[in-house]
């Protein structure tokens, strides 16, 4: 029996699985734009048959990446009840917007038609084609690479005078933080706990009871967020770190051929999703 | 001190993040007994499972394999009753300071027995008893924001608010981490007294030897998830062997009288304290005042 306390063990922001397939060695920003424009196509792409073949795809990207696919399936549970709720408004309310489709069932103000059904299995199945790809690239591009990837990919708006380096700085120092705020408020509810806290436990009408619940856990956490701050700007300080200058990387990012493949290949398979008229 | 168990430890084991590509074996098999009002010390390198092993004392962690018992209970039953082990087992984590929430001492302190649900009247004191016991008067220090206390004073409401729950074992990680060397042995001095006035059963992990032969009736070596040797202060520190081969480190005071003994002279390697150390010292000095003086006065 595992700890019900053990969060980092649900923490999936930052995690990530080296196992050097192909899928990790592409440069992160091509990557990036990839991801962009499938999300794109999957967004689009409202036929039966083309969100069959993507999502055979997203489940195809797990094994090329080597990555277990029950990363991909626990990255689907916690918006199962939001796909749920998202499906049930569809499906009662749709119908009105698109009359004069062959009516399923009609029972007062709710109509349910072939196509508004489709439409909430459509979504459905996007949902969860979204969430495995964005799992595949979460879990195949480590941190660094990302904010990397993102950086470059934001370089042109340094001629309208955008920060970049410090918009890729501060995102590197948001995402390299969600594992230690986890760890620390870990410790705080086992510590709290220790002292007779039970969290979880109020009804959902005992509003004010579960909010009192959190002070324990919250405001040391936001103390020791501050702290950490403070510490982090000395740290950084003390190493020479001027906002606005120039900076180089130790890890030289360079971008291959296959990287451009794997970006055209992939607007091709989007373009292809989209406007291809399948049957169903 | 009566001979009577309150905790068994056996065969214990813990794996982290179990069944994911990060596990990590924290425990691989802890054997251990305490006796109702001991004070016992766990020594032994980062990673060797430490703080891992005293969570499972309160029921923070549950024993994945082997058993727990504590006062008769066995905490791998899964409808043990937590709340009521708590209050038994108070822990106390390092650095305890950082979980402080309450603006003022007082409410701090009196947060556990009012989530206990006890009367007003008893949560007072309490939160006296408890204050007084680790030297902050209740008078003048209940109504001071906490905010405003030095890094050693913190402390000593964090372990007040543990105290507050009045459990019959305390359990504390590396209780003076971080601490100035007058805060230190002020705290030392506390835990003893609980410990030897108040009856109050205490487990303390520490990396300090000379705390541990300080407070400790016994101690217990761990590595790597194993405990490796067992015994009282004086019994390992005087053991040569037992320390090296354990890498245990010495305590200063030892360390002086083995180089004494490589050096010839006779000393008793098991009267390590310091004013024994002192006095052992001494002793050779007279013997060899005659000498001493001589090459001095070359």
């Amino acid at each position: 029996m595992t700890s019900r306390f053990e969060l980092t063990r649900n923490i999936t922001i930052g995690q990530y699985i080296p196992t050097g397939s192909v899928i990790h060695q592409f440069e992160a920003s091509l990557k990036l734009l990839s991801f962009a424009i499938l999300v794109v196509g999957i967004a689009i792409c409202s036929s039966y048959t083309g969100n069959l073949i993507l999502l055979a795809f997203s489940i195809a990207l797990f094994g090329i990446a080597r990555i277990p696919i029950h990363y991909g399936i626990s990255g689907i549970k916690p918006a199962l009840p939001f796909m749920i709720i998202l499906s049930l408004m569809q499906l009662l309310f749709y119908g009105q917007a698109a009359q004069g489709e062959t009516t399923l069932f009609q029972f007062g103000f709710i109509l349910i038609t072939t196509s508004s059904v489709q439409l909430v299995i459509v979504s459905a199945m996007r949902f969860i084609e979204i969430i495995l790809v964005s799992s595949v690239l979460t879990l195949s591009t480590s941190t660094t690479e990302m904010t990397h990837g993102l950086e470059h990919l934001l370089k042109p708006l340094k001629y309208i005078k955008f920060p970049v380096y410090e918009f890729s700085l501060i995102i590197t120092i948001a995402i390299r933080f969600v594992p230690t705020f986890a760890m620390e408020m870990e410790k705080l509810m086992k510590a709290q706990a220790s002292r007779g806290a039970e969290f979880g436990t109020g009804k959902w009408w005992q509003i004010v009871r579960k909010t009192k619940d959190t002070f324990p856990l919250i405001i040391p956490l936001f103390s020791s967020a501050m702290e950490r701050a403070e510490d982090l700007i000395l740290a950084m300080e003390s190493r020479c770190y001027t906002p606005g200058l120039k900076r180089t990387s130790y890890r030289q990012y360079k971008i291959a051929l296959r990287d451009f493949l794997l970006l055209i290949i992939t607007t091709l398979f989007s373009i292809f999703i989209v406007f291809y008229k399948f049957t169903y | 001190m009566s001979e009577e168990k309150i905790i068994e430890i056996k065969n214990l084991e813990y794996i982290y993040m179990q069944h994911t590509p990060l596990e990590h074996q924290a425990l691989s098999g802890i054997n251990m007994e305490v006796n109702r009002g001991e004070c016992i010390a766990i020594i032994g390198h980062t990673g060797s499972g430490k703080s891992t092993l005293i969570q499972h004392l309160n029921g923070l962690m549950q024993p994945q394999k082997g058993k727990i018992i504590v006062d008769g209970e066995d905490l791998s039953d899964s409808n043990v009753d937590l709340k009521a082990l708590r209050r038994k087992v108070g822990l106390v984590f390092q650095n305890p300071e950082s979980q402080i929430f309450e603006h003022l001492i007082g409410d701090e302190v009196a947060y556990g027995p009012f989530k206990l649900g006890l009367p007003l009247n008893e949560v007072r004191k309490r939160v006296k008893w408890a204050m007084e016991m680790v030297g902050l008067s209740f008078n003048e220090m209940k109504d001071r924001p906490t905010y405003a206390l030095s890094g050693g004073q913190k402390r000593k409401v964090a372990l007040a608010g543990v105290l507050a729950l009045k459990p019959e074992i305390l359990v504390l990680d590396e209780p003076t981490a971080g601490l100035d060397p007058y805060s230190k042995n002020e705290l030392l001095e506390k835990i003893k007294k609980l410990n030897r006035e108040e009856k109050i059963t205490v487990i303390f992990i520490s990396h300090n030897l000379e705390e541990v032969s300080f407070l400790a009736h016994r101690l217990y070596v761990l590595a790597n998830g194993k405990n490796l040797v067992d015994g009282t202060p004086n019994d390992l520190f005087s053991n040569k062997e037992i320390l090296e081969k354990y890498k245990i480190g010495t305590p200063d005071s030892v360390d002086i009288l083995y180089k004494l003994k490589d050096a010839g002279f006779s000393i008793n390697p098991r009267l390590f304290d310091v004013s024994c150390v002192a006095a052992q010292i001494f002793s050779i000095l007279s013997t060899y005042q005659r000498r001493v003086t001589d090459d001095i006065s070359v």
